[in-house]
């Protein structure tokens, strides 16, 4: 956890004195359940950020969305860091059930293996998540077991290149 | 004048013009004479007005006016022309244009648009002869895998089918191509066909949406025959006969639809069911299944098609005056003769104007009223297409089966009644004989 | 676990099964799109058996642009007019969020009036997507009428955009930093004048359209997403206000001036098919409300724009910012690294999100349904595939 520091979102300035109560109950008893493998990456007005092993992922999700309500996925990406030989996969939670919790979406992230990306679906815990990992599969390469379809999707079937979201993957002319 | 060329030169129009005049003159006497004569000599001709038509006195009678109206009178009465031009497939036909051209027009207006305006020059009204050039000059793509016969035949089976139908809708008293004494059997056994050709065209076009159009229009079609025949049930018990012209005389004191108005109603219904038009055009629903069982047609393929669907819509809209609005009957406003005293004139150009003989103003007031009626009618058909969406077949199927068949029986039996209460029917209080 | 797992493990397991081996004889196979009078730009894979559909499988990508590759290859002022081109439109929505990620990673707030004139072409434009999806809508389902009329009336609301910011659909017209340009002399009253004819025609639609019996009939309990299937499957906007669930941006998470206007949470609690064409209509009302409101509160004088430099840098960082968009939440997850350009940026777009529940509609329903259901998501194919 200790080189992963060094991601973008650890350069805001996060202070610690927020406004809404709940969400940084949420941070405190997720890293007091999952004491080492929680790392909080900043804490903004109705947003933060999270970040855990790709082993605990599943278990964190599970255990947000079934202390605090954060019921669907707002949205889901993935985003390629060659300089570490990593990818980093964010989810973007929201509630619909709990109603202090409408403004709030706290970005779930963590991180793959760049040569070996496999990561752990959440289709099972949130089911609003399976065209966004078929996405990711396709744009990044990254392989989501437990997904029941890692096949093409948006690009055209006879796809034969990189995942063209990877940085690798060149534009013509640019 | 943009349409002109910059090179245009006023002699140069002149010229071809005169060169057109003598083109045409020279083929006249070369060709169109000789072949006149030949014709006229070689077939044996009627005879008119107590004399037998030879060629020389046919072109004496076209000289004389007086006696061109009796081979007029002639002509408009032969088999050939009812069934081709007058009450058969031309009039039809004309009708059917009008009614596409109308509809179009009012549609628009419904809409907030201005409809067909270019084609010409006066609110387009050649938009349709247009699409009709267009669509002749279309190539015909038969689909692969097709079965041809079938798939060139069908259309063609199509608009014969409606024309089979219109020959039997009387006009007015004595005018129908087919007066036959089973006339609205006949037209219900004729209107059987069309989901028979619509499965066999989308069988034979060998595509997956045509065949789901296919067997919508066949579902559709069983669904509202029932209704439709039974509509027409008290009709035929009240004027005893199933004859349409005397259907239509037997209303001579009061339209059916005065005592049968919801048979009128499952009439009107099952007749846009029959007719594939909003909101019952399931077999050609275009977002659902492309445009159903059209949905391989090119080229006049569809024009024919399309032809044939207003030919038949004409023909249900008569059947619908006939059965139930009491055909041609309407108070007399025609004049006795279209100019007073040009009978007993004798002044030939006077009685050829006045189209002595040949106009008779029990005919012209029947056409005229039945042509009101008809484009009432027509013009209700048109309307249900603004404002409603499409129906859902399993919807369309209930309303058929089980709303429309009870609704009829309702009116059966209240026709029962008044027959042997002895209120109408043969020898009732109010009867036509 | 519910019926809605089981659904969504059948789908699945058919959609593999399907593809293994094709030779039951029973089914049939329909390809709906891409090229089809009845779906836009995009496919369904259907199996009907009979008239029941009995698998489904939307095949999205036949527009896929890549706008987020393309994002990272030009700087952020460049981004602005090729981003909207996925909604054309409701373009205003689409950079509006956008706008609001990149004023927040560049620090910079748009002054009091630019965020008025901001607010009333997104409620403009949103009244346009939203005429332009109705009169889709009545064509689906073979009301032709239903077509032509807001498709004329979109055209004066389209004029005055068009006076506003000199463009008929795409305007680019929300920048960081405020908007592009003033809004016209006099637009004020042109403006309350289009808008009070607006709500007059809007009275009418609903006696032709919604209060029609056959559209009922053909709505009205078909495709029944109850409250907890909607949660889970995550959908959103009026699909999701359809469902019974009161969630709408403007209100829980206001962004810059709505949270000074009043207005209301429009949701439905039938949850079917009538509902969530019902809805979008009862927004288009509230939106001339919205107007109304802005019209009247916005400041007279001042800057619309906050001036920034064609190449601006950002702080380094990440953001992620929503609005309620026509056809939902659209948000944007944008992370910079501190250069001119972003260095992932991710459109998560209301299509996007309500196609997912389209298999889980339309199985079990009949082929006549499809065209109700799937327009009724309030799905814009273009969007979906950005």
């Amino acid at each position: 956890m200790e080189n992963k520091d060094n991601s973008f979102g650890q350069l805001i300035d996060t202070s610690k004195d927020l406004d809404n109560k709940i969400t940084s109950n949420i941070i405190k008893s997720a890293i007091q359940n999952f004491n080492q493998k929680i790392q909080l990456v900043y804490e903004k007005p109705n947003r933060s950020k999270i970040f855990v092993n790709n082993e605990s992922l599943v278990e964190v999700a599970l255990f947000l969305r079934n202390t605090y309500g954060l019921d669907h996925v707002e949205s889901m990406s993935g985003t390629d860091f060659p300089a570490e030989n990593e990818i980093e996969i964010n989810y973007h939670l929201g509630s619909y059930i709990n109603q202090d919790l409408h403004p709030y979406i706290l970005n779930l992230a963590t991180r793959v293996d760049r040569e070996n990306a496999k990561s752990n679906s959440l289709i099972n815990i949130f089911p609003s998540v399976e065209y966004f990992e078929r996405e990711t599969y396709e744009m990044l390469g990254v392989y989501f077991v437990g997904h029941p379809r890692n096949e093409p999707f948006l690009l055209p079937e006879d796809w034969a290149d990189l995942p063209p979201l990877r940085k690798d993957f060149k534009l013509k002319g640019r | 004048m943009g349409s002109l060329t910059p090179d245009f030169r006023f002699g140069n129009f002149v010229g071809s013009i005169v060169w057109l005049v003598f083109v045409i003159l020279a083929l006249v006497t070369l060709l169109i004479l000789p072949i006149i004569f030949f014709t006229l000599f070689y077939i044996p001709l009627p005879v008119v007005d107590g004399e037998v038509l030879t060629p020389y006195l046919f072109f004496s009678m076209m000289v004389d006016p007086s006696r061109t109206l009796p081979i007029v009178q002639f002509f408009i009465h032969t088999d050939l022309f009812r069934a081709a031009i007058f009450p058969g497939f031309g009039f039809a036909a004309l009708i059917a244009a009008a009614t596409i051209f109308v509809e179009r027009k009012l549609l628009a207006k419904m809409q907030l648009r201005v409809g067909p305006l270019y084609a010409g020059k006066v609110e387009g009204i050649f938009q349709l002869l247009a699409d009709g050039l267009k669509l002749l000059t279309k190539e015909i793509i038969v689909p692969s895998g097709a079965d041809r016969p079938i798939f060139w035949l069908a259309p063609i089976m199509y608009v014969s089918t409606a024309a089979a139908v219109v020959a039997l809708i009387p006009v007015a008293s004595g005018w129908v191509v087919a007066d036959v004494d089973v006339g609205l059997i006949a037209a219900f056994a004729i209107l059987a066909f069309f989901p028979l050709i619509a499965l066999l065209f989308s069988w034979a076009s060998n595509s997956k949406f045509p065949f789901i159009g296919g067997l919508r229009a066949l579902h559709q079609m069983i669904a509202f025959e029932i209704p439709f025949f039974l509509s027409a049930l008290p009709v035929v018990i009240m004027s005893s006969s199933l004859n349409l012209s005397d259907i239509a005389r037997s209303q001579n004191i009061f339209w059916n639809i005065f005592i049968l108005p919801i048979n009128a109603f499952v009439f009107f219904i099952s007749s846009l069911a029959e007719l594939e038009r909003i909101p019952f055009d399931l077999p050609e629903a275009e977002s659902e299944i492309v445009a159903g069982w059209l949905t391989e047609t090119t080229g006049m393929m569809y024009g024919l098609i399309q032809l044939g669907s207003y030919l038949k819509l004409y023909a249900l809209a008569g059947l619908f005056v006939v059965l139930f609005l009491g055909g041609w009957s309407g108070p007399q406003i025609f004049p006795p003769e279209l100019i007073p005293g040009a009978h007993d004139s004798n002044l030939p150009l006077l009685q050829m104007i006045a189209l002595d003989g040949l106009y008779n103003p029990v005919t012209v007031n029947g056409i005229f009223w039945f042509l009101i009626k008809i484009i009432i009618v027509i013009l209700l058909m048109l309307i249900v297409r603004g404002i409603n969406p499409r129906i859902r077949i399993d919807i369309l199927l209930h309303t058929g089966w089980y709303k429309l068949i009870v609704l009829t029986f309702i009116n059966l039996f209240v026709v029962l009644m008044l027959i042997y209460g002895g209120v109408i029917g043969p020898g009732g209080l109010i009867s036509a004989r | 676990m519910s019926t809605l797992d089981d659904k969504i493990n059948e789908i699945n397991r058919l959609a593999i099964q399907i593809t293994k081996d094709n030779d039951d004889d029973r089914l049939m196979n329909l390809s709906i799109g891409p090229q089809h009078p009845g779906s836009g730009h995009f496919r369904i894979v259907i199996k009907v058996d009979g008239d029941y559909i009995v698998y489904a499988d939307p095949d999205i990508g036949y527009v896929h642009r890549g706008e987020e590759k393309m994002s990272e290859h030009r700087n952020f002022i460049q981004n602005i007019p090729h981003l909207e081109r996925p909604v054309i439109h409701d373009s205003t929505n689409i950079i509006y969020s956008y706008s609001l990620a990149i004023e927040e990673l560049i620090g910079i707030n748009p002054p009091r009036r630019g965020q008025f004139v901001r607010a009333i072409a997104a409620e403009l434009d949103r009244l346009v997507y939203t005429t332009y999806w109705l009169a889709i809508y009545g064509i689906f389902l073979g009301h032709s009428t239903m077509f032509m009329w807001p498709t004329g009336d979109r055209e004066l609301i389209i004029d005055l955009l068009e006076r506003m910011t000199g463009h008929r659909v795409t305007h680019a017209f929300s920048v960081p930093g405020g908007v592009r340009n003033d809004i016209p002399y006099n637009f004020k009253e042109k403006c309350l004048t289009q808008i009070n004819y607006f709500e007059k025609r809007l009275k009418e639609y609903e006696d032709i359209f919604y209060n029609n019996p056959l559209l009922r009939q053909r709505t009205e309990g078909v495709g029944i997403m109850n409250k907890e299937d909607a949660i889970k499957l995550g959908v959103t906007g009026s699909v999701l206000r359809a469902s019974g669930v009161p969630y709408d941006i403007r209100k829980v998470e206001p962004y810059d001036v709505y949270d000074e206007i009043d207005f209301k949470v429009q949701y439905m609690k039938s949850c079917d098919t009538f509902a969530r064409a019902y809805v979008p209509y009862l927004d288009m009302k509230e939106s001339c409300h919205i107007i109304r409101q802005l019209l009247d509160k916005m400041p007279d004088e001042g800057s619309v724009r906050e001036k920034i430099v064609g190449n601006v840098k950002a702080q380094p960082g990440e953001t992620y910012r929503r609005v309620e968009s026509g056809r939902g939440a659209l948000g944007y997850y944008i992370i910079s690294d501190g250069s001119t350009k972003p260095y992932r940026l991710k459109i998560s777009t209301g299509s996007f999100r309500n196609i997912l529940a389209l298999p889980f509609l339309l199985v079990g329903s009949k082929l006549g349904d499809m065209p109700a259901i799937y327009w009724a998501l309030n799905y814009w194919p273009i969007e979906a595939d950005r």
